[in-house]
């Protein structure tokens, strides 16, 4: 048991090194603020949350595939150490990484806004080590 | 028109809460009743599940009465991957309990409802909603076939809501 809680860790250790040696670098995570209880005119869209910006590093930020389809935005893939993402997810305070993915706005990257498509994570033991964002470009983007 | 789709979405809301008060969702911190309005909410490739997303699509407007009458289409999607302690095996009766849900919520009578402004009640100004002069009503639930994706069951219900287009109403 020992020896694998010693792998996970290393797992850990190494994931964080190969990020930041492979172009590691920083992106934020743009989180909306809690919904305002029994507020109707939220839920119309009349009014709207505010955000914050939480910085997520290391990241590796890189093309998801070479060929692009037509009419398709482009879509990315990035990289994030899973002791970035767990610090994250203690201080503001979500039950998981994956609830907090799911409730994000998107991922600010060089002030483009790119939404979250999916997100799935590598473990070793039961310790995951690094999760993989898939993420979308804004259409506005296109061309 | 806008007050229009807002005075059917809080209609429907809390008839459906009415129905089945369990079912709810947790949108960003906060547990509500399990019905939203997809272009209310932010732009996300999640899709929520045992609950009811709202899509407003189709509309025409007919300018030869005293008030033009606005007719609207509201895609009512759903779908639900079963419970996981029973291994999704009991997805098909938990749609099924849905689709009763939401006949009881739209085919309740009355199937209308007094058109409500809700601008002036927004940003916290603790002001009521406006009523209006005119009603917002509405016709059954038309459901098309499910469908299955995967471990998941969906289907989309169609309801056409009605409203009369009042004076200086945007």
């Amino acid at each position: 048991m020992g020896e694998l809680r010693d792998a996970s860790i290393r797992a850990l250790r190494t994931a964080d090194v190969l990020l930041r040696c492979g172009g590691g670098r920083q992106v934020f995570l743009r989180l909306p603020a809690p919904a305002s209880s029994g507020d109707t005119t939220e839920q119309l869209g009349l009014a709207v949350p505010t955000f914050q910006d939480v910085a997520l590093e290391p990241v590796v930020f890189r093309k998801a595939r070479a060929t692009l389809a037509e009419g398709k935005a482009a879509r990315s893939e990035l990289l994030v150490s899973a002791t970035a993402v767990n610090t994250l997810v203690g201080s503001t305070g979500y039950s998981a990484a994956n609830v907090m993915f799911a409730t994000a706005f998107g991922v600010l990257i060089d002030d483009v806004l790119m939404e979250i498509e999916s997100a799935s994570e590598s473990e070793l033991g039961g310790t995951t080590y690094v999760y993989r964002l898939l993420l979308r470009a804004p259409l506005a983007l296109m061309v | 028109m806008q007050n229009a789709r807002d005075t059917f979405y809080v209609a429907l809301r809390d008839r459906l809460a009415a129905v089945n008060p369990a079912r709810t969702i947790v949108l960003r911190g906060v547990t509500r009743p399990g019905v939203l309005v997809e272009e209310n909410e932010l732009a996300s490739a999640t899709v929520p599940v045992n609950a009811f997303c709202l899509h407003w699509t189709g509309l025409s407007v007919d300018a030869q009465g005293a008030l033009p009458l606005a007719t609207m289409t509201c895609e009512i999607s759903y779908a639900t991957d079963g419970d996981s302690g029973n291994g999704g095996m009991d997805r098909g009766r938990l749609l099924s309990g849905m689709d009763a849900e939401l006949v009881a919520a739209v085919s309740a009578a009355p199937q209308t409802v007094t058109k409500m402004n809700y601008v002036g009640a927004a940003g916290g100004s603790g002001l009521a909603p406006v009523a209006m002069g005119t009603n917002v009503f509405w016709g059954d639930a038309a459901f098309g076939a499910a469908t299955v994706n995967g471990e998941r069951l969906e289907r989309v219900a169609t309801v056409e809501v009605f409203c009369y287009q009042e004076a200086g109403e945007l």
